[in-house]
């Protein structure tokens, strides 16, 4: 039987074997997903389980912006419940948006950039079809987040209603990223840039809400983010905010297949133009090389962090406010001066592990050359391997540096003019300093398994910077015993500006990051060039 | 001389799988050594463990007098290599890929790098993501052309190219040998290495199966003659070294040892020869009795070898 021919015939073929090629993916995103709410629902009850510890808790939740700014709106912190949705939701919903940026972005253009795409389209396959059965996994990934959520937190025993609005809500702000996603890899000239797109629109998305819910005002509803968590779970369970998840969502793939018909193939509407002829004379070492690859991204991340630094800065004042305000917190926090450098502590933390994320996203960025076939001609020449990989390792070293160093330095300009003290901002830049040798031992890391373990290099990576992240924001809120976090390198940093900077633990950190560079260095120059 | 290119008994396995399988490589200075086998034979494997970026696993190989492993970045400085699979940055463009992997390697000649962009009709402004594959094979072609190395390993260098480019390929490499520079060409074309090759070496599962020159190599093979005479002939099928006779009225075709030429031509001339067609074998069918060989042992019919 001929099937008709339309623009979406072939989407089913092209859906069972994106399927088949996502089958560990998405159920290790949705396992994580599921996984985080469980124990967060298990130790939640099992930490507060009288009225007066979870009076305790909203009361101290209540007064530190910099939980809400992370978490969301203060809302339902009445019941263990509420306070598990506070806790998690924020996490599972990025979570979610960068599961379905993934799975959109790796079944389109990504897929078109290999070639692959192309095979595809001229088997009996419709115009549409790729972008429809990328949606359509993505959206069925969505979906089958939101039943997992829901699943695993009424297992763990909170109500069932408040539990599935609880999924529906993060898998709701999945569909919208999967249709931010679908418009970006029509809009962006490759699928690099196409996925730095979605990385800004989510930025934008949780830094407005995070302003939003710390001043309780309006940017909360230009966000998506901010829709998902509108819905209240276990307290007001409203279901209007899911709507507008939807509408946004039919708009956004609307918007993406009116592009797609104006766009060829493996090109996005921003087409490329024509380059240089010649190359600058900059570009003639392998590190030339790694600066002009890194450069691009570098720029993204900066301006990312920078915004972010501005914005957590900000908030400190609303920290001072809350805390002034409130009479129950000032019985359990001390003074409002330790108040506000503990927020900022937290702050800083944050900005350091964005800036290891980026160390371990750009070191690994020479594995992903190596991996494309693209380190054979270079090493072919008189490179020497040392050179090569060091020089994606200096570029992802000085490039963290500095990222952690905008941040500061935003964070510390933004505080001097709040409090008129210029010398805020050397105070904090020095603070920021701490927080270094944490990020290059992520970096240092990402380089040892790049040299040591090439194929699994990018996952252990990634699941090291996922630990650290978790250990940091997640080992004291659920209550996980004290050898959890001993791996990570951010828990052996003293909380600099509440902790004194002591010199010990930061020269063993940087220390450990030079050696895990210089086995890592070694060890590619000992090994065979790994391809795919 | 020393060899340019010395490897024996190489071995490297991946896991289980034995890409290479003892094989020999000799390649003498300034000479085009053609690197011919079926895919999988294990000719990117070998060009990868003389450039130093897979070590192997057994066996011995020098190259330009170095230790391919131990002495990469020096032994680098004196060759070009231009890889089967061309891949490039997606955001660089042509040119500036060109003048990289040139000044990687030592330096580029603006001047002969204009003329190759030039002869190869190339567009140096454009962003390797928009490149066809031929124009990607070409960018690592004019690279390694204008530079001015000793030896050019050339891994399948014209996969992509049309015959337009094959033809200014083929004049370029016979530049090189003019100048007495050495060239590696791993080629499925086999017209291409018939044309350019001074010597050949047929691998097959990471092993030599023959090396020599073209000349060598069919001096061990048959020689398919056809002729027409006034008169039968009598006697062709109990000669020695004569093989597949098929005689049809007075035309006869068989295949011929090379040493038995002689015999035959002598009982021939005796019997009114009309006309003689005596057809050296092709690189490709010394090539198809191997590869045949192999199907052959694999339990699949072997191609009809004309
Ligand atoms: N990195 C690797 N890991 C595992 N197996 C490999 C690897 N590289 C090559 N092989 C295997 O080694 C064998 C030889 O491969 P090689 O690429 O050298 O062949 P080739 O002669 O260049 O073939 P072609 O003509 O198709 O280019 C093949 O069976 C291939 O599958
Ligand atoms: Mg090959």
């Amino acid at each position: 039987m001929r099937a008709p021919r339309t623009t979406l015939s072939g989407t089913g073929p092209l859906v069972r074997f994106a399927l088949r090629r996502d089958r560990v993916r998405l159920p290790v995103w949705i396992g994580v997903g599921a996984g985080l709410v469980a124990t967060q629902s298990v130790s939640s009850q099992a930490l507060y389980d009288s009225p007066q510890d979870l009076a305790a808790y909203a009361a101290s939740v209540g007064a530190n912006a910099a939980t809400i700014a992370l978490s969301g709106p203060p809302v339902g912190l009445v019941t263990v419940a509420g306070a598990v949705a506070f806790e998690i939701s924020s996490f599972v919903v990025v979570l979610t948006a960068l599961m379905a940026a993934a799975t959109t972005g790796r079944h389109t253009r990504a897929d078109e950039e290999a070639g692959r795409a192309e095979l595809v389209r001229a088997a009996r396959v419709g115009r549409h079809a790729p972008l429809a059965a990328a949606v359509l996994v993505a959206a069925a990934a969505c979906l089958a987040m939101a039943l997992a959520i829901g699943t695993a937190a009424t297992a763990t025993g909170l109500p069932a209603d408040g539990s599935f609005l609880l999924g529906a809500s993060v898998g709701a702000a999945g569909l919208v990223f999967t249709g931010v996603t679908a418009v970006a890899v029509q809009v962006a000239a490759s699928a690099r840039a196409a996925q730095g797109a979605v990385a800004a629109v989510l930025g934008a998305a949780f830094v407005l809400r995070a302003l939003g819910d710390v001043q309780g005002s309006w940017p909360v509803w230009t966000s998506p983010i901010g829709w998902a968590q509108a819905t209240h779970p276990y307290s007001g369970n409203r279901v209007l905010p899911l709507a507008l998840c939807l509408v946004a969502t039919g708009v956004l793939l609307a918007v993406a297949v009116a592009l797609l018909d104006r766009r060829d193939l493996g090109s996005g509407l921003l087409a490329a133009r024509p380059g240089p002829a010649s190359a600058p004379w900059s570009l003639r070492s392998p590190l030339g090389l790694a600066v002009r690859l890194h450069r691009g991204a570098f720029a993204g991340w900066t301006a990312g962090l920078a915004l972010l630094g501005v914005a957590l800065g900000g908030l400190a004042g609303s920290v001072e406010t809350l805390f002034g305000d409130n009479p129950e917190a000032r019985a359990f926090l001390p003074d409002a001066a330790s108040v506000v450098d503990a927020y900022l502590a937290t702050a800083l933390s944050m900005a350091a592990l964005l800036s290891g994320a980026y160390a371990a996203s750009a070191v690994l960025r020479a594995r992903a050359e190596e991996a494309a076939g693209r380190a054979e001609p270079v090493l072919a020449t008189a490179t020497g391997r040392v050179a090569w990989l060091g020089g994606h390792a200096a570029v992802a070293l000085v490039g963290a540096t500095l990222l952690l160093l905008v941040a500061g330095a935003a964070v510390g300009a933004v505080r001097a003019l709040a409090t008129g003290e210029p010398a805020e901002l050397g105070r904090l830049l020095g603070a920021t300093g701490a927080y270094l040798p944490a990020v290059w031992v992520l970096a240092g890391l990402a380089v040892a398994l790049s040299g040591l373990l090439p194929r699994p290099a990018a996952a252990l990576a990634w699941a090291a910077v996922a630990y650290v992240t978790v250990t940091t924001f997640f080992a004291a809120s659920l209550d996980w015993p004290g050898w959890v976090d001993a791996a990570s390198p951010l828990a052996w940093t003293p909380l600099v500006p509440v902790d004194d900077a002591a010199a010990a633990p930061l020269a063993v950190l940087t220390a450990v990051a030079a050696a895990l560079l210089g086995a890592g260095l070694a060890g590619f120059r000992h090994r065979d060039l790994v391809a795919g | 001389m020393t060899p340019v290119i010395e490897a024996s008994g190489l071995v490297k396995t991946f896991g289980t799988a034995r890409a290479l399988d003892g094989l020999d490589l000799d390649v003498a200075p300034g000479e085009v050594h053609g690197f011919l086998g079926p895919n999988g034979a294990g000719k990117s494997t070998t060009i990868r463990v003389l450039l130093g970026l897979l070590r192997a696993d057994g066996g011995s190989v020098r190259l330009l007098g170095g230790d391919p492993w131990r002495d990469a970045v020096a032994l680098h400085r004196r060759l070009a290599y231009v890889p089967g699979d061309v891949t490039l940055w997606p955001g660089v463009t042509g040119g500036e890929a060109i003048d990289l992997l040139g000044r990687l390697q030592g330096g580029v000649d603006p001047a002969r790098r204009a003329e190759l962009l030039e002869r190869f009709d190339l567009d140096p402004r454009k962003r390797a993501r928009t490149y066809s594959k031929g124009n990607r094979q070409k960018v690592a072609l004019v690279a390694a052309l204008a530079s001015d190395a000793e030896l050019f390993v050339l891994d399948e260098p014209t996969s992509g190219l049309d015959p337009l480019m094959e033809a200014v390929f083929q004049e370029e490499v016979r530049a090189l040998r003019a100048q007495g520079r050495t060239v590696l060409l791993s080629s499925h074309v086999l017209a291409e290495a018939e044309n350019l090759c001074d010597r050949l070496t047929i691998v097959r599962r990471g092993r030599t199966v023959q090396s020599g020159t073209l000349a060598g190599m069919r001096h061990l093979t048959r020689t398919s003659v056809t002729v027409e005479t006034d008169r039968p002939v009598h006697g062709l099928a109990q000669l020695p070294g004569v093989h597949d006779l098929r005689t049809d009225g007075g035309r006869s075709h068989m295949d011929v040892d090379t040493d038995a030429l002689d015999d035959v031509v002598r009982l021939l001339a005796g019997c009114g020869v009309r006309s003689l067609v005596s057809a050296p074998p092709t690189l490709e069918e010394l090539f198809l009795r191997h590869y045949g060989d192999e199907l052959a042992a694999d339990g699949i019919p072997a191609l009809a070898v004309r």
